[in-house]
């Protein structure tokens, strides 16, 4: 098994319309990969279906058991966070954490207790009674007390403040990832996660339309910033994107002949959402 | 089966105040209800009568045959323990309505699904709940508000000079009537299955509101099918719906009497002979009805089709 999951030609209908298109994916151990698209462009309705919460067509395994038909099976080595107020309002920290000892043959309650500790929460609040980023912090808690082999985060930080976003993902990083684990994100704030993405997978309309190692992807993908003196023959070697800043133009370019282009200005790493952007566009055009 | 144990718990923890408070508030409600009457009627006494009244009462009560206290005892245990059954009814009903509805509507069902918990185990879990876990919890409501009263009861008692030992205690059947209410709860139990299954069905397939699909769906069809035998004269299988929903719900409400058969004519029934014991008797009985077995096949139809709607319905 050298592939955590491994999607061959996955598609789900709802009615008439084709919520995915034929995905074929595979993603190996020790990766983090950020899963981007639009709204309505199929990722949602893709983690449902890896985490068993829906049924699919096609040849989808992840830890090589079918998630819809083994849920609770699966559940043992993956976990996920599907929206920060997800957890049950009427529950006490306290019984949260005995329900998922109980029930979780890899939790950790004494590791639960000790993130908790670096936070507000105590073990006698119900989680109505927290604000929602106590609820993210209490919730990242008991899933980085999990010892899964995949961890699958759907909009995590919805509706938080940039502070606890970047604690959030910080704890991610610093506290749990390893080469042993593989994290799955979506969010529409890539910004935030794409320094620490290794892999990122770009889905439109249901469809994969770019999976690639971020170091590929920067290889390829590259902006150069031009001046007036080099527009025209900038503009000859075909970018994807342009934009101007302060009178330069900003050329997004994916090309092969990258020794020539790097001579007309200077060079820098296009952001993710900016190459996403891009590829929307060209893909349309 | 530590999972399952954790199941029942976290059904406890979330619904303690409606299957642990009801029974007592209950009690203790009765209780401030028979203290308000005895120091109204006391003080009343007391100006009208300067207190002749309760004279003549207490030695009147003391002149009464114990049988006859005994009678009176066995009423009131049975009498309350017929209205904890009928709250016990309503609770489950409404309990069983939200609970494959509420976590879907909150969206705290997806981190229950995060967990390595199995559909079936989940809906099981609420089932058990229903049928056994609510039932022992107000068994234990029921017992303490009738240690509650009878403690007042007997207080009263002592200020009037008479021994509530040998008036009261002595004379009360613990284990006829708590049994009674015991074995009447899971006699409920068997008989409100189809019901209950048909609320978890419910509550688990409903997207926007569980109830209008618990109460209407089931009520239209009766009706249509009411006329549509009006019309045709034609009964093809010799059921009234509208009976069969009435028939179960009497039983399911009222397990005292669901050894009683609805025609006039097999009424085996003395209301003078109802101590625990007998009404333990009759619902027993009531349990060679075959209505009961369609009913408890008709519960796993519909149980199961919860658990498999409940593998992909995560939203409202």
């Amino acid at each position: 098994m050298s592939h955590i999951l491994s999607a061959q030609n996955v598609n789900k209908k709802f009615g008439s319309f084709q919520a995915l298109k034929n995905v074929n994916i595979n993603i190996s151990k020790g990766k983090i990969v950020g899963l981007i698209g639009p709204n309505g462009a199929g990722k949602t309705t893709l983690l449902k279906s890896v985490l068993g919460l829906d049924s699919c067509e096609g040849e989808l395994k992840v830890l090589g058991i079918d998630p819809y038909k083994k849920r609770s099976d699966l559940m043992k080595e993956i976990c996920f966070i599907a929206d920060v107020a997800v957890l049950p309002k009427w529950i006490k920290v306290s019984q949260l954490l005995t329900f998922t000892e109980q029930t979780h043959p890899n939790f950790s309650l004494d590791q639960a207790k000790q993130f908790l500790s670096k936070t507000k929460i105590k073990m006698d609040h119900k989680v109505k009674e927290l604000s929602k980023g106590m609820t993210a912090q209490l919730h990242l808690a008991i899933v980085m007390s999990i010892n899964a082999k995949l961890l699958v985060l759907d909009e995590p930080t919805l509706g938080l403040d940039i502070l606890f976003r970047k604690q959030f993902y910080d704890n991610l990083l610093n506290d749990y990832f390893d080469n042993e684990r593989t994290i799955i994100i979506t969010t529409h704030q890539v910004e935030e996660i794409e320094h620490i993405l290794t892999d990122v997978v770009f889905i439109r309309e249901g469809e994969i339309v770019l999976n690639a190692n971020m170091d590929e992807l920067t290889n390829s993908y590259f902006e150069v910033m031009v001046g007036q003196d080099n527009y025209e023959e900038a503009l000859s070697h075909k970018p994807l994107t342009m934009r101007k800043v302060f009178g330069k133009h900003i050329m997004l370019f994916n090309s092969t002949s990258r020794d020539v282009i790097e001579t007309l200005g200077e060079v820098q790493r296009p952001s993710v959402s900016d190459l996403f952007v891009a590829l929307m566009q060209e893909d349309q055009a | 089966m530590s999972t399952f144990k954790a199941l029942l718990q976290r059904e406890y923890w979330e619904h303690r105040g409606a299957f642990l408070k009801t029974p007592l508030i209950i009690g203790i409600v009765m209780g401030i209800t028979l203290l308000l009457i005895y120091f109204f009627t006391d003080r009343v006494d007391l100006v009208m009568n300067s207190g002749q009244l309760s004279e003549l009462g207490s030695k009147s009560l003391s002149a009464i045959d114990p049988k006859n206290i005994k009678l009176g005892l066995d009423a009131f245990m049975l009498f309350t323990a017929y209205i904890y059954h009928f709250i016990l009814f309503i609770i489950v009903f409404f309990f069983l309505l939200g609970s494959l509805y509420d976590d879907r509507k909150d969206g705290s069902i997806l981190f229950w699904k995060s967990l390595p918990v199995s559909d079936t185990q989940t809906v099981l879990s609420k089932l058990i709940t229903a049928t056994i876990v609510a039932p022992l919890i107000f068994t234990v409501g029921l017992i303490l508000s009738h240690i509650l009263i009878f403690m007042l009861l007997s207080g009263i008692l002592l200020l009037n000079g008479i021994n509530p030992f040998s008036f009261i205690w002595a004379n009360i059947n613990f284990i006829s009537n708590w049994g009674a209410f015991i074995i009447g709860c899971f006699i409920q139990s068997l008989w409100a299955l189809p019901i209950y299954g048909w609320l978890l069905f419910s509550s688990s397939f409903s997207k926007r509101r569980p109830f209008l699909l618990a109460i209407f769906a089931p009520l239209t069809v009766a009706f249509a099918w009411y006329w549509y035998v009006a019309f045709t004269n034609f009964d093809v299988i010799q059921a009234g719906l509208f009976k069969t929903i009435l028939f179960l719900f009497s039983k399911a409400a009222s397990p005292f009497t669901s050894g009683i058969s609805f025609s006039a004519d097999e009424i085996d029934f003395d209301p003078r002979d109802q101590s625990g014991l007998e009404v333990i008797y009759s619902m027993i009985n009531g349990l060679s009805n075959t209505s009961l077995y369609y009913g408890l096949i008709f519960a796993v139809i519909a149980v199961a089709v919860a658990i498999y709607v409940r593998r992909f319905r995560n939203t409202t």
